[in-house]
């Protein structure tokens, strides 16, 4: 009795299975890469779409995002909308056909609406499976990288002011130094990714050495890896890394020490460091109750007075492609281009747009329209280049070169290895 | 004559020892993450565990209460007092404190600090201060104290509560745990039955092509998963099982099939031929002598293959990733629910270290009930 009972219930089981598949009417799929706080904060997002359109909108995060959409993807059961946080991905997925072009006009839409419009066009346009290009890709969402945190209150016991250029900033380390203290909290450590945070600052200081030309060049190839600019950009990251009173822990901790964990030298009594190059979203790891804005601050990474390249700021930003299409996935991003969509988000945290469009009283967060100001008054806005690199070298050996280079290996040496992995790569 | 069975050996106590060793050498991680469990994700990034257990001397740094609100006039002055020891942390005390960040340990207690102007600040061992200065010195925030803190033991279930009650998503872990159970229970049942059957058919009846297929078994037993992950869901969704419970009940019966059946058919060829060859005689079928012998007696070895099998699917993410989590985000697993918890950049170790203890809870039931079989089990098919 006990046997039929069971298996009556399996046999039940089966059959709902079956059947919750096969419903699916109006509903649009949505995947990413938040989840936590981030998934909640989307979802309200998307509450304002929901309301708006009555379509069943559904986001599903998860951290393991990259390897998932590819294999929904390549066994068809992808979501109608995917949200990549870093263009490689989605260029290689528009490569292989698995994207649908976004509808037209929309480029000219960014091009006019979006701050540096035709940078996020280009970052968003990839070719086809027919090779053909196509604007696959819509920005939603932006990181600025180019900030400097600090504690407030240890410059004005200290006496120290924010400083403005490139040399106030060096001479300000030297002045750290003098007084006895350590400047700088550095690490590289995170996981399997570890480096990631130096191929920031290499980008970062490029952009203060050189021109926006040679930083695009660089990207694409043009100009190899071992170029002298590049070899003098990674030096330039060696001035503050490499030098043991500069850094916490010494030289030798950068590469060891987590990412996670550099930021909080900066809080600890007596402080550890003064101050702390990492993008916008790194107050998240600030020991609980820091109030960003008041306990800790930021200023913009300067760059050079003498040299004449204006304001760049390197960013990043998640961009909304239709992987599996449907008139719903298409309605979304029409909803993404609406300033509500972004005033939405603003309204909450960790979000910046250059969305020119947007009241940036919506700001729930001073420090988030301080951040937003900064974006939108770069002379220059360039894409996390790493991100844009081929994935064994902006993912690969940029990586692993720079952890070596921070454990002292010679730049030039680390440069022409980069160099034979991208050769490597063609 | 010392190795005569019965007599003690005289290196017992060495024994003994290695046993200890190695026993404390297992727990050890185990014991640091069930510590760390009950810590915060401050305390974890500032000292280790094994420091926690000890009331020890640490520099924090505290903020008075904001002069605004708080402050009391008298004469000319202003005065803010309080104590910075909140609720929930007595029992500190502290030996020397500072006000600026450049000289943490200016003061002993109870001394009077100077911070210019006229402006003064006093603080005693338990943490009550007076703040004392003109109506410009005492406004805006808080003024910062450094202090070094002798501070007991202090741990927290916070994190538990975190995982547990009032996660992101907080009626997710309840409803992840059951739809674990929903996936776990059936994958469990399923190859066993298939397997049972299978296993006596390879060992007991003879049929043309028997040794070929059990070499194909072992064969398969080879064969990584994750070989077999996109091909098989294209074959879900081709033939329209889709993603749900009854895809990751398929694909975790065939990923333990091989296992499974190489494992009961090497018990059950061990199992003494006369019984078998007696019921032929007396006229038993093939499937009466399954139910009726072979399977009561090859219950360790079904029983341990059931918590291999039990394990593994308890504590699988790739696969419900693969065949059961879809976008519409009904379906989800207790893995996938922790890997969640940890947040988009997976720093919260606090959680990780609860997680791991609320995870392992359901699986170290099912082994401790379970164990006996499972020594007897591994040895399925090993001695004739």
């Amino acid at each position: 009795m006990n046997r039929t009972l069971k298996r009556t219930y399996f046999l039940g089981a089966a059959v709902a299975a079956l059947v919750a598949g096969g419903a699916q009417a109006q509903q649009l799929t949505i995947a990413g890469p938040w989840i936590g706080t981030d998934e909640e904060q989307v979802q309200a997002v998307l509450d304002v779409f929901r309301e708006q359109s009555g379509v069943d909108a559904r986001y599903v995060g998860s951290d393991s995002f990259e390897q998932q959409i590819v294999v929904d993807a390549e066994a068809g059961s992808a979501p109608n909308v995917a949200v990549f946080p870093q263009p490689g991905l989605a260029a290689d997925m528009a490569s292989r056909g698995f994207l649908t072009p976004l509808a037209d006009g929309t480029a000219d839409w960014v091009r006019d609406n979006y701050a540096a419009g035709q940078s996020w066009v280009d970052l968003g346009t990839y070719a086809g499976q027919d090779g053909a290009d196509h604007l696959y890709g819509f920005f939603y969402k932006v990181d600025v990288k180019s900030l400097v945190w600090y504690v407030p209150e240890n410059f004005e016991d200290a006496g120290y002011e924010v400083p403005e250029s490139m040399e106030e900033l060096k001479a300000l380390t030297d002045q750290i130094v003098a007084d006895g203290e350590t400047p700088w909290c550095i690490g590289l450590g995170s996981g399997g990714a570890t480096g990631w945070p130096a191929t920031d600052w290499v980008e970062d200081l490029l952009l203060r050495t050189q021109s926006p030309d040679v930083y695009d060049q660089w990207v694409s190839n043009e100009i190899p890896f071992d170029d002298p600019r590049i070899v003098e950009a990674i030096e330039e990251f060696g001035w503050f890394a490499r030098n043991d009173d500069y850094v916490a822990g010494g030289a030798g901790a950068v590469a060891s020490t987590d990412f996670r964990d550099s930021p909080k030298g900066l809080f600890a009594s007596p402080p550890q460091c003064y101050m702390h190059r990492q993008a916008s979203f790194i107050p998240a790891f600030f020991p609980e109750g820091t109030e960003v804005g008041v306990d800790a601050d930021f200023f913009y990474f300067p760059s050079y007075a003498e040299k004449d390249l204006g304001n760049p700021v390197l960013g990043a930003g998640t961009l909304w492609a239709i992987t599996n299409d449907s008139p719903e996935a298409h309605q979304l991003i029409e909803f993404l281009k609406t300033p509500e969509a972004h005033e939405a988000w603003m309204k909450q945290k960790g979000f910046l747009t250059p969305h020119k469009g947007v009241n940036p009283d919506a700001f729930g967060d001073p420090t988030l329209r301080k951040m937003n100001d900064i974006l939108l008054g770069a002379t220059t806005f360039r894409f996390d280049g790493s991100d844009l690199m081929p994935g064994g070298v902006g993912a690969g050996s940029f990586w692993t070169g720079m952890v070596d280079y921070a454990g002292g290996e010679d730049a030039a040496m680390v440069a022409g290895k980069i160099q034979d992995s991208w050769d490597g790569l063609k | 004559m010392d190795n005569i069975a019965g007599s003690k050996s005289s290196l017992t106590w060495a024994v003994h020892i290695s046993v200890a060793l190695l026993v404390a050498l297992w727990l050890f991680p185990t014991v640091g993450l069930f510590v760390s469990s009950f810590r915060t994700a401050d305390q974890i990034s500032s000292s280790g565990w094994w420091a926690s257990m000890f009331a020890a001397e640490q520099n924090e740094v505290y903020r008075t209460a904001d002069p605004d609100g708080t402050r009391v006039a008298d004469g000319d002055m202003f005065v803010v007092s309080g104590n910075i020891f909140e609720a929930g942390l007595e029992g500190r005390s502290i030996s020397r404190w500072g006000t600026s960040s450049r000289d943490v340990s200016a003061y002993a207690v109870g001394e009077t600090a100077d911070m210019g102007d006229g402006e003064t600040m006093v603080l005693e061992a338990d943490g009550s201060y007076e703040w004392r200065g003109t109506d410009d010195q005492i406004s805006g925030r808080g003024q910062r104290i450094f202090a070094t803190v002798t501070a007991p033991p202090d741990f927290t279930t916070e994190n538990y509560e975190t995982v547990l009650l009032s996660g992101n998503n907080t009626d997710n872990m309840a409803k992840a745990f059951y739809s674990t159970l929903t996936v776990t229970i059936p994958a469990t049942i399923i190859p066993i039955v298939i397997a049972a059957f299978a296993a006596y058919a390879l060992a007991w009846m003879d049929f043309p092509g028997r040794a070929l297929l059990i070499a194909c078994v072992v064969g398969l037993l080879v064969v990584p998963l994750q070989l077999a992950l996109i091909p098989l869901l294209k074959l879900h969704l081709g033939i329209g099982i889709g993603k749900g419970y009854l895809g990751v009940w398929l694909a975790h019966t065939g990923f333990g099939l091989p296992l499974a059946i190489y494992l009961l058919r090497n018990y059950m060829v061990g199992l003494p031929r006369d019984i078998i060859e007696n019921a032929k005689v007396d006229g038993a079928t093939d499937f009466q002598i399954f139910t009726k012998i072979i399977l009561p007696l090859s219950f360790p070895a079904l029983a341990s293959f059931a918590i291999f099998q039990f394990l593994w699917t308890w504590n699988d993410l790739l696969v419900a990733r693969v065949f059961l989590i879809d976008s519409s985000g009904t379906t989800t697993v207790m893995t996938s629910q922790i890997v969640e918890l940890l947040g988009t950049r997976g720093g919260n170790w606090e959680i990780l270290a609860t997680a791991a203890f609320v995870s392992i809870a359901v699986p170290l039931v099912v082994f401790f009930a379970m164990q006996r079989y499972l020594v007897r089990g591994l040895l399925a098919g090993s001695v004739k």
